[in-house]
């Protein structure tokens, strides 16, 4: 009885710090989301992915009038700046003249979500408080953000003790394999925003684009398995911008991961899968009776296959 | 046997008159003839007669080395395979600078690994590319005079196929850029929408 009573006792402390940990790590995402909103930082990091490193300079501001103030570069190559004024975004690119565009977040190497609601990702993911390591000269909190099944890679923060801003970042196959990470190599938080933001408060930035209405055509074909969560919000009928290909795409997303599908006819008529993995991100490609099917995100290579294979004439034919 | 073999070889070093028989053997023996100029090399050194550099029998090592150097029939391999490169080469030039022109930005993302691919071919296939090419296609026996051509497809295919990525993987962060606005258009712009719907019967 007394064994019973202890085993039971043993069990329910140890699920409840399962529990206690999984809190403590919603509040530490909740405490990064906090900061990187509302902290004046200038700081610098490198994405390393395969056998390359693009290192990036990154401000972001809260200016008297509340309205936050960013400004993304990256330090290698052509010049690729991202510049944000509260809900305009410009873009600075060598393809094309420089454009604006509303959004309320830079799309960039960092996901959007960890400066938004985190809980919208519990659904599909699970958070982890795991322990704690010194990472760029200081103490950070390690959190994992795992997939609560085995479609999805697994990603890592380092978060910073003291601000809750993130010191180094890293995605994880389910073995355990690193495939990408961003590691900051300088991180400094002002009281007040940096100079080079109080000019770009004062800066015009390139008109605001009106993007066209998506067309409402019906579509010719639908994805018939995805992993749990992923929702479509985006589809539309492109020229792929480097090949000219036009195709029927579908973007996808769980709140954390973006995934693109891409269909079109082919003059091949068979082509075997093939895929290449751009740090995390796989392209996989294939073409099956003479339909060409692209899958591009940051998921592993089978869960990539199991869509592209999922493809089907549109049933309802069209929405 | 081989005893007395020398024991003639020395014999004959002394002037001793030999039988014919015995003569010819040492002539045609490999081993005697060494021995014979061996003697000879001693005798010469005794007497302080030396020649003024003793070629021993450099001579034949030379005659070896030489039949047996490899780097003989290297440069005409390598120039071989050079000239196939050269031709690829040229064939992917064109390719290379519409992407260029088409986007710095995509060459950079996946620059590192076309360069890599020309250094390092075998580490390909484990690092970026897995069942790039048809299993069928590479088991193939294929024959000398067909080898460059096939090799030569199979490399037009590998770069058709890294500008097809690249291509799709400069789209996909494009679209994910843009999706961010659509999203923010659903959300405090459904007001423009019915705008648009509403001026769509007009």
């Amino acid at each position: 009885m007394k064994l019973i009573s202890s085993l039971l006792l043993l069990l329910s402390t140890s699920f409840s710090a399962i529990a206690m940990e999984n809190e403590q790590a919603e509040s530490w995402l909740k405490r990064l989301s906090q900061s990187l909103n509302t902290l004046n930082f200038n700081t610098s990091f490198v994405v390393v992915k395969n056998n390359q490193a693009e290192p990036y300079h990154w401000f972001h501001g809260v200016d008297e009038t509340n309205t936050e103030l960013e400004i993304l570069s990256l330090l290698n190559g052509p010049r690729r700046d991202v510049l944000r004024k509260g809900q305009v975004v410009s873009y600075i690119e060598p393809e094309l003249p420089p454009y604006s565009v509303n959004a309320n977040h830079i799309s960039g190497p960092i996901p959007a979500i960890y400066r938004q609601d985190i809980t919208a990702l519990i659904e599909n993911y699970e958070f982890i408080s795991v322990g704690r390591s010194r990472v760029l000269g200081k103490s950070a909190q390690l959190i994992r953000i795992v997939s609560r099944d085995g479609h999805r890679f697994g990603h890592w923060l380092w978060l910073d003790m003291e601000s809750g801003l993130p010191l180094k970042m890293a995605l994880i196959t389910r073995k355990g394999q690193l495939l990408e990470q961003i590691q900051f190599t300088h991180l400094e938080i002002t009281e007040k925003p940096a100079e080079s933001l109080n000019q770009l408060a004062n800066a015009e930035l390139p008109q605001v684009l009106t993007l066209p209405d998506t067309e409402k055509q019906p579509f010719a074909w639908q994805v018939n398995w995805l992993p749990e969560g992923f929702e479509r919000i985006q589809s539309n009928r492109h020229r792929v911008t480097q090949t000219k290909q036009p195709v029927e795409f579908m973007l996808f997303n769980d709140g954390l991961v973006d995934i693109s599908v891409y269909v079109n006819p082919s003059a091949d008529k068979q082509r075997p899968m093939e895929y290449v993995m751009n740090g995390a991100t796989v392209v996989l490609n294939q073409v099956n009776n003479g339909i060409e099917v692209s899958v591009v995100g940051k998921i592993p290579s089978v869960t990539a296959k199991a869509i592209a294979d999922s493809i089907a004439p549109n049933a309802a034919g069209g929405q | 046997m081989s005893e007395s073999k020398f024991e003639t070889v020395s014999g004959l070093m002394d002037n001793y008159k030999q039988d014919v028989e015995k003569l010819d053997s040492v002539l045609n023996e490999q081993e005697s003839a060494q021995r014979w100029e061996n003697y000879h090399l001693i005798g010469d050194v005794l007497r302080d007669d030396t020649p003024e550099s003793i070629r021993l029998d450099l001579s034949t090592q030379i005659a070896q080395a030489i039949a047996e150097e490899p780097t003989v029939l290297a440069p005409r391999r390598n120039k071989f395979i050079q000239a196939t490169k050269a031709k690829v080469v040229q064939l992917a030039k064109p390719f290379g600078q519409v992407a260029i022109a088409a986007s710095a930005a995509g060459l950079m993302i996946l620059g590192v690994q076309t360069t890599n691919v020309a250094e390092n071919e075998q580490s390909v296939p484990h690092q970026q590319v897995i069942q790039t090419y048809p299993i069928a296609g590479v088991a193939d026996p294929v024959s000398l005079n067909y080898q460059s051509p096939n090799r030569a497809a199979q490399k037009q295919a590998y770069i058709e196929q890294q500008r097809r990525f690249q291509a799709l993987l400069a789209d996909h962060n494009q679209q994910v850029k843009l999706s961010a606005v659509t999203k923010e258009a659903s959300n405090n712009g459904e007001t423009q929408a019915q705008e648009q719907v509403e001026d769509t019967p007009k």
